[in-house]
């Protein structure tokens, strides 16, 4: 494995720790991203997927046990350049309405490289760069009121805000949900350009199993606060009983390929995705 | 913001399910009783019985079985106010309405007696209680609960033309809305965080909080109007039409220990009277 940018080892986090509303959200979670990689983190509802995401750029920080290194720096040391880290880690939330909090589009994209003190110039330029790569036209948008956004819109929008910092790590938490069959796809793309032209490195939070085998390379599988599977995502993905157990399924293809291999047929190589299923069939059916 | 969930926290009086005497109580018994142990704070003005009024407050939140932390942060919350208040009173209270008494310091127009000592203290400790007070009721009464009891209390009122349930209703709602609100701006917080501003640092630090306490407001009340909207879709299409001849699966029913309950916050507003005349140099 390349070079690691996120180490998170056994790490526990409870809410409102020490009162009556306490809630534990991580009891044992580890997690790791290697930089260039497109990773998934995958988890059924309440498994603590976005808890462990505000770990990753110091919204949160170890105050319990476990271990966070994030462009090796400690997270449990005191006096962590929380700034630093998080022009490096670029967190996209789950709720797009919750992150848009200018009022017009261009000036929320601005937000973050205007805390980075840029001179006017480089702002625009990076906002007009950001709002082109989600696919929201920069002159067409840039005064639209953020609040008048569709839901699809929105979600464009608080990613162009993230991509504004020039993050070298991108985090997405389900930021696709409520986004139409191309808007998806456009987004895929995009996670990928950004991985092969800029070196970007990747983590998508989903648990949206088609939408994990089409993207990710590695997989972590969280339930209950507890990291129960990773791995290479085919071998992942293929787990179909640790899956149902971690309250999840197998992704659409694969629950094609089961069936075919109860009824006697093995297609090679674990396909996931349609394509891999394409050719895995062509080559049964030829020899 | 180290830890945003503390923004949840803060939210003073959000139900405690300790499950303890003052929760069984009947919620009309509860909203009568806090009536009269407001009333007793707001009339104790010595030293002896405001001390009074406090210490009875503390036993009921004893009672209640609530974490005794609960209470010192709504108090800590309150305290700067407290404090600017105090040092006003302090300051110029000495020309008005306290200007009896001893006169202790005398500088320019700043004049500090005796008696605006006394009410400084006086009104500190009725804060405190008042604050304790505040919270204790929602603390202890599901919101459920509490409309019901409202509902029930303004019932007689209702041949006046008052609209009890629609009132009970706004009350609930507008409790209901504040963890969400909370919420709300938690995740706001969060997402500015996540773009770059770290902790703001240096002098200009209240300067910078203040101004981001004023980028909060503008998507904080845009989301709640939008959760309104939503709201007000979501009961009409679940065909809400009022109060008028609705029953509830829970009927309320006074029981001793409600008596008990009035016999004790009796107790402390006539000891407050008393107590406060009988200290009257």
């Amino acid at each position: 494995m390349s070079e690691a940018l996120v180490t998170i080892r056994h790490l526990s986090h409870t809410y409102l720790a020490g009162t009556l509303l306490a809630e534990e959200a991580l009891c044992d979670a580890s997690l790791d991203v290697a930089r260039g990689e497109i990773a998934a983190l995958i988890g059924a509802g309440g498994a603590g997927k976005s808890t462990l995401a505000h770990f990753l750029n110091g919204l949160l920080r170890p105050v319990e046990r476990g271990r966070v290194v994030a462009f090796g720096q400690d997270l449990a040391v005191h006096n962590v350049d929380l700034a630093a880290l998080r022009r490096r880690v670029g967190l996209v939330f789950q709720y797009p309405h919750q992150q848009l909090f200018e009022r017009f589009v261009g000036d929320d994209v601005a937000y973050g490289p205007c805390q980075l003190g840029l001179p006017r110039d480089e702002v625009r330029e990076r906002v007009r760069v950001a709002m082109e790569q989600v696919g929201l036209p920069f002159e067409a948008f840039k005064d639209r009121q953020t609040f008048a956004l569709s839901g699809g819109e929105q979600r464009r929008a608080a990613l162009a805000g993230v991509l504004a910092l020039r993050p070298e790590l991108l985090v997405l938490d389900e930021a696709t949900t409520g986004l139409d069959p191309r808007g998806r796809r456009e987004v895929h793309d995009l996670l990928r350009r950004l991985r092969d032209d800029e070196g970007v490195s990747v983590l998508v939070i989903s648990n949206d199993m088609d939408e994990v085998a089409e993207l990710a390379e590695r997989v972590t599988v969280l339930f209950e606060g507890r990291t129960v599977l990773a791995g290479e995502v085919h071998e992942v993905l293929s787990q179909h009983e640790a899956l149902a157990e971690a309250g999840l399924g197998l992704p659409t293809v694969g629950e094609v390929v089961r069936a075919l291999a109860d009824a006697g047929i093995t297609l090679p190589g674990r396909p996931i995705t349609a394509r891999e299923a394409e050719e895995a069939l062509w080559q049964t059916l030829r020899s | 913001m180290a830890n945003a969930a503390f923004l949840r926290h803060v939210a003073i009086g959000r139900y405690i399910p300790t499950d303890s005497l003052v929760h069984r109580l009947d919620p009309r018994t509860k909203l009568l009783a806090l009536a009269l142990l407001v009333a007793a704070a707001v009339v104790a003005a010595d030293y002896i019985n405001s001390v009074f009024v406090l210490f009875a407050t503390v036993v009921v939140v004893v009672l209640a079985r609530l974490p005794a932390g609960q209470a010192v942060a709504a108090v800590r919350s309150v305290l700067p106010l407290v404090a600017i208040l105090a040092v006003l009173q302090l300051l110029v209270g000495g020309r008005g309405a306290t200007a009896g008494g001893t006169q202790l310091l005398s500088w320019g127009f700043i004049r500090v007696t005796s008696s605006s000592v006394q009410l400084v203290i006086v009104l500190t400790l009725r804060l405190i209680s008042l604050v304790i007070l505040a919270g204790l009721l929602t603390s202890t009464t599901t919101p459920g609960a509490l409309t019901m009891g409202v509902e029930r209390l303004l019932r007689p009122f209702g041949a006046l033309g008052l609209p009890s349930h629609e009132i009970a209703l706004m009350g609930a709602i507008a409790l209901r809305f504040l963890p969400i609100l909370g919420e709300q701006m938690e995740a706001i917080v969060l997402a500015q965080d996540a773009r770059g501003v770290g902790q703001p640092a240096g002098r200009w630090r209240v300067l910078a909080n203040a101004q981001r306490m004023a980028a909060l407001v503008v998507p904080l009340f845009a989301d709640v109007y939008r959760r309104a909207e939503e709201m007000a879709m979501a009961m009409l299409a679940r065909c809400y039409r009022g109060g008028r001849g609705r029953t509830s699966l829970y009927e309320l029913r006074y029981r001793p220990a409600d008596a008990g309950a009035f016999a004790f916050a009796l107790l402390v507003l006539g000891g407050a009277i008393v107590l406060g005349t009988a200290g009257v140099p």
